[in-house]
């Protein structure tokens, strides 16, 4: 019984890392992020999309230990009105800064998202940071055509994203393979 | 010995068989109960480790799914890990107690039917573990445990008991069989001699000697107490033989008394009348025996009966019969079909006889002559009283001539 469940934990984690690099392979999607509350003015899914980028940032490591993390939005956003200063469990700060949606503008952003933009551009952004330990979330990118690591799609009750397995291990950052499971059940 | 049929009594092979069959059923069942109890122990540990293993696996596996609120994937999570035997009931309850994902064991049957009724009393409580993340707790893990895995080893453990006592009865018929050939055997061979020696006075028997000391003890006090018996049954046997002797001869001649004399003319009466053939009677005493008796004593006396005897003896053929009657009366019963001839040869030889001298205690040797008379049948009588009285009567006779001239056998 108790072998069984190593083997468990252990394929859990194989699986997890067996995820080869330089093979273009999006991963959808896990389930659905329940909404919550509507806030008057606010877009309805704000609230889940906020949860969601803080869960993204949590389960991500960097190569360092950065605190706070900057958390650059680039472009017009729908959904990201509730991103502000967002408290870690483990005790970081996450900072906002808005940026320009060019590639010069990047520096020192350790979490690029990604509003609404075209999608050439956004495919230019995240192969800007490429590889230099930036984490990349598609607001605007259901199909996830522009690569980026995570990419919401929007359901009628809830909020999902789309993992890109070639994204992120190209990255240079490390998300905790619990994630790419939970992506991969609700596939 | 009458033996009481209607209640038969326990044979010692029944009661070897039942009793070795009571002790080993006792240490099967000892050692099963005691062997299921501690291994049922141990696995119920085991059992509680790995519910708290799953209970770490589960907290882990759904911390990310509970962080993003994704109940589906937290459902997924528990049956990725706990979906195995020995889990009932997976719970994921958020800080605040409410419910965000539950399994249950979705087996049926029998087994698992029994199995939910075993497990309030096998798994009272829950393993509880926590769900952190950095600082904050999330959720709450509660695994439920499953008793069928207990349940299966109990079941087995009674199988595997019941085969045993199946076992155990076939090797208790096996052994009571060893041990009766061991035991009863010696035994039996006890019993037969006892019974032969009942039945045909076979004490000459002995019982052999067994591999057993106590039966071999025993057999060897038999053997002792058998040995008594013979010593006795022969002393006995020879005392009545001579008894026997006693009653029908003298005690002084060796010669057959009276009665015996009256009993077997009897039987030579009866014998010569079915044959029709002749019979001869010689009656005999002593000439001046009171003269003896008075002179040289009655020692000298018994010593004149005695030679008389002897001489008789010497004197008649093979089947010719000698008897002393009392006193200085003596008698001869001639073979059969003597005839009155026969009889004065024979007279003839004993006067021969009784002319050598013999010797008294006294150291006096002296010659003493018999008196005869003869009665033939059926001449001289049917009976032997008139045949007696006959020959008596001629010996008179003989007596009164006295001279010594002959014998006078006829009248």
């Amino acid at each position: 019984m108790l072998k069984r469940l190593c083997l468990a934990l252990v394929l859990l984690t194989s699986s997890a890392l067996m995820t080869a690099p330089g093979r273009a392979m999006p991963l959808a999607v896990m389930a659905d992020i329940p909404l919550g509350p509507a806030i008057p003015g606010e877009s309805r899914y704000a609230g889940a999309v906020v949860r969601t980028v803080r869960g993204m940032i949590e389960y991500t490591r960097w190569p360092q230990r950065n605190d706070p993390l900057v958390l650059c939005v680039a472009g017009p956003t729908q959904h990201a009105g509730q991103i502000g200063s967002i408290r870690l469990s483990d005790g970081r700060r996450v900072d906002r800064r808005n940026v320009n949606a060019t590639p010069g503008a990047l520096g020192g952003c350790h979490i690029l998202y990604l509003g609404n933009l075209a999608i050439a551009l956004q495919r230019q952004l995240t192969e800007a940071v490429r590889g230099r330990g930036v984490l990349t979330i598609a607001e605007a990118d259901p199909s996830n055509a522009a690569e980026a690591m995570f990419a919401f799609t929007y359901k009628p009750n809830g909020l999902s994203f789309r993992l890109n397995v070639d994204a992120v291990s190209r990255s240079g950052l490390r998300v905790d393979p619990r994630v790419l499971r939970l992506s991969q059940g609700g596939a | 010995m009458p033996v009481k049929d209607d209640l038969p009594l326990p044979t010692l092979r029944d009661m070897l068989a039942s009793a070795h069959l009571r002790l080993i059923m006792f240490a099967v069942l000892l050692a099963t109960a005691s062997l299921v109890l501690s291994g049922g122990l141990v696995i119920r540990n085991y059992a509680q480790r790995n519910l708290e293993l799953v209970g770490r696996t589960v907290a882990y596996t759904v911390e990310p799914a509970v962080l993003f609120g994704d109940r589906e994937a937290i459902r997924q999570g528990i049956v990725s890990v706990a979906a195995g035997r020995g889990i009932e009931r997976v719970e994921v309850r958020d800080s605040a107690g409410q419910l965000l994902a539950e399994w249950q064991n979705p087996q049926q049957g029998a087994l698992a039917t029994l199995s939910r009724a075993a497990n309030p009393v096998f798994w009272p409580n829950p393993a509880v573990d926590q769900v952190h993340r950095g600082e904050d707790h999330i959720a709450e893990v509660r695994i439920y445990g499953n008793s069928e895995g207990i349940l299966r080893y109990g079941l087995a453990g009674t199988i595997i008991a019941l085969a045993c006592l199946g076992l155990t009865v076939i090797a208790t018929r096996i052994l009571a069989r060893q041990l009766q050939s061991e035991v009863v055997r010696p035994l039996e061979h006890v019993a037969e001699v006892a019974h032969a020696v009942r039945r045909d006075r076979a004490f000459e028997r002995r019982v052999p000697a067994s591999g057993i000391a106590e039966i071999d003890r025993f057999g060897r006090d038999f053997n002792a107490l058998l040995a008594e018996l013979q010593g006795w049954h022969a002393g006995l046997t020879s005392e009545n033989r001579e008894l026997a002797w006693r009653a029908s001869h003298d005690g002084l001649t060796g010669l057959g008394n009276r009665q015996m004399f009256e009993t077997t003319l009897c039987g030579a009466i009866d014998h010569a009348r079915r044959d029709g053939s002749a019979l001869a009677v010689l009656y005999l005493d002593i000439d001046r025996f009171k003269a003896i008796n008075d002179d040289h004593g009655h020692a000298s006396g018994d010593a004149a009966l005695v030679a008389v005897g002897e001489r008789l003896r010497a004197a008649i053929r093979q089947n010719d019969l000698a008897f002393r009657l009392g006193g200085d009366e003596f008698a001869v019963l001639l073979a059969p079909t003597s005839g009155r001839d026969q009889a004065g040869m024979v007279v003839e030889r004993i006067r021969q006889e009784m002319a050598q001298p013999f010797r008294l205690p006294s150291g006096v040797h002296i010659a003493a002559r018999l008196s005869a008379g003869v009665a033939i049948f059926p001449e001289d009588g049917e009976s032997g009283d008139a045949l007696l009285r006959k020959a008596d009567a001629r010996m008179y006779r003989d007596k009164r001539r006295d001279l010594g001239s002959g014998v006078f056998v006829n009248a």
